[in-house]
């Protein structure tokens, strides 16, 4: 699913532990895509390094589309 | 009379900076505070200028692109986070130098960044710098020496994770 990131800060820090401890509630495997690299979304370093800004266009991808919906509703709370 | 257990990895990590060493607890913004990131301690720095060096042996997986955060990974895999000041990232890189590139092997002691901490102050920012260990599923235990320490003295000693 593919998700636009709105808040100003982009996934820095805080955004980035709240999804991480979204993503590790699943037991499936989620990775965030962004440029066409893939960012393990249980990983703080992982997500950190992937300096997803305002305005980028990511996509959530995962076998479990439970996870899936989480991530989203999670990044859709970031302000 | 361990001795023929299976060796648990402890890894010593060194102050960064010259500072004092308080409680990750005891920082002013909940996203470190409450562990969100992970366990570990929380460096207030001393001076005006400030060189962020290498707490350890091992590789710079990243600088961010602000140079306000470093991502270290030390030889044994511990991952860890060196986050200078609070709320940074919004300092868009001003007061920032960044003295190491990503992929960088390095040795402790290693200059990573430089920064100009009243550029922090003038724009009202925390100083306080929390090193953090972001896989929590690597960390055992760890063991904090609080208050003041030189750079280079030992701060922290982690056991990992068999």
């Amino acid at each position: 699913m593919k998700f636009t990131i709105q808040n100003e800060t982009g996934l820095h820090a805080r955004p980035a532990a709240l999804v991480v401890e979204t993503a590790m509630a699943f037991d499936a495997a989620i990775s965030i895509k962004k440029a066409g690299n893939a960012y393990n979304a249980k990983s703080i370093m992982s997500l950190m390094s992937a300096a997803i800004s305002k305005g980028d266009e990511i996509e959530i991808c995962s076998d479990d589309s439970k996870a899936v919906a989480a991530v989203v509703a999670c990044l859709e709370t970031l302000v | 009379m361990f001795k023929f257990r299976k060796k648990e990895k402890t890894i010593q990590i060194k102050m960064p900076f010259d500072g004092v060493v308080i409680p990750i607890e005891e920082v002013p913004d909940e996203v470190f505070s409450k562990k969100m990131v992970g366990d570990g301690f929380a460096i207030l720095p001393s001076g005006d200028t400030l060189t962020v060096t290498s707490p350890c042996d091992g590789t710079l997986i990243q600088i961010f692109k602000t140079n306000h955060a470093a991502g270290i990974c030390t030889n044994e895999g511990l991952e860890m986070i060196i986050h200078v000041g609070i709320d940074t990232v919004n300092l868009k890189g001003e007061g920032f130098t960044r003295l190491m590139e990503a992929g960088s092997k390095l040795v402790a002691g290693d200059p990573l960044i430089e920064v100009a901490l009243s550029t922090l102050t003038a724009y009202g920012k925390a100083t306080v710098t929390p090193v953090v260990f972001t896989e929590k599923a690597q960390v055992k235990a760890l063991e904090v020496a609080f208050g003041e320490k030189k750079a280079g003295e030992t701060v922290c000693t982690v056991t990992m994770k068999g």
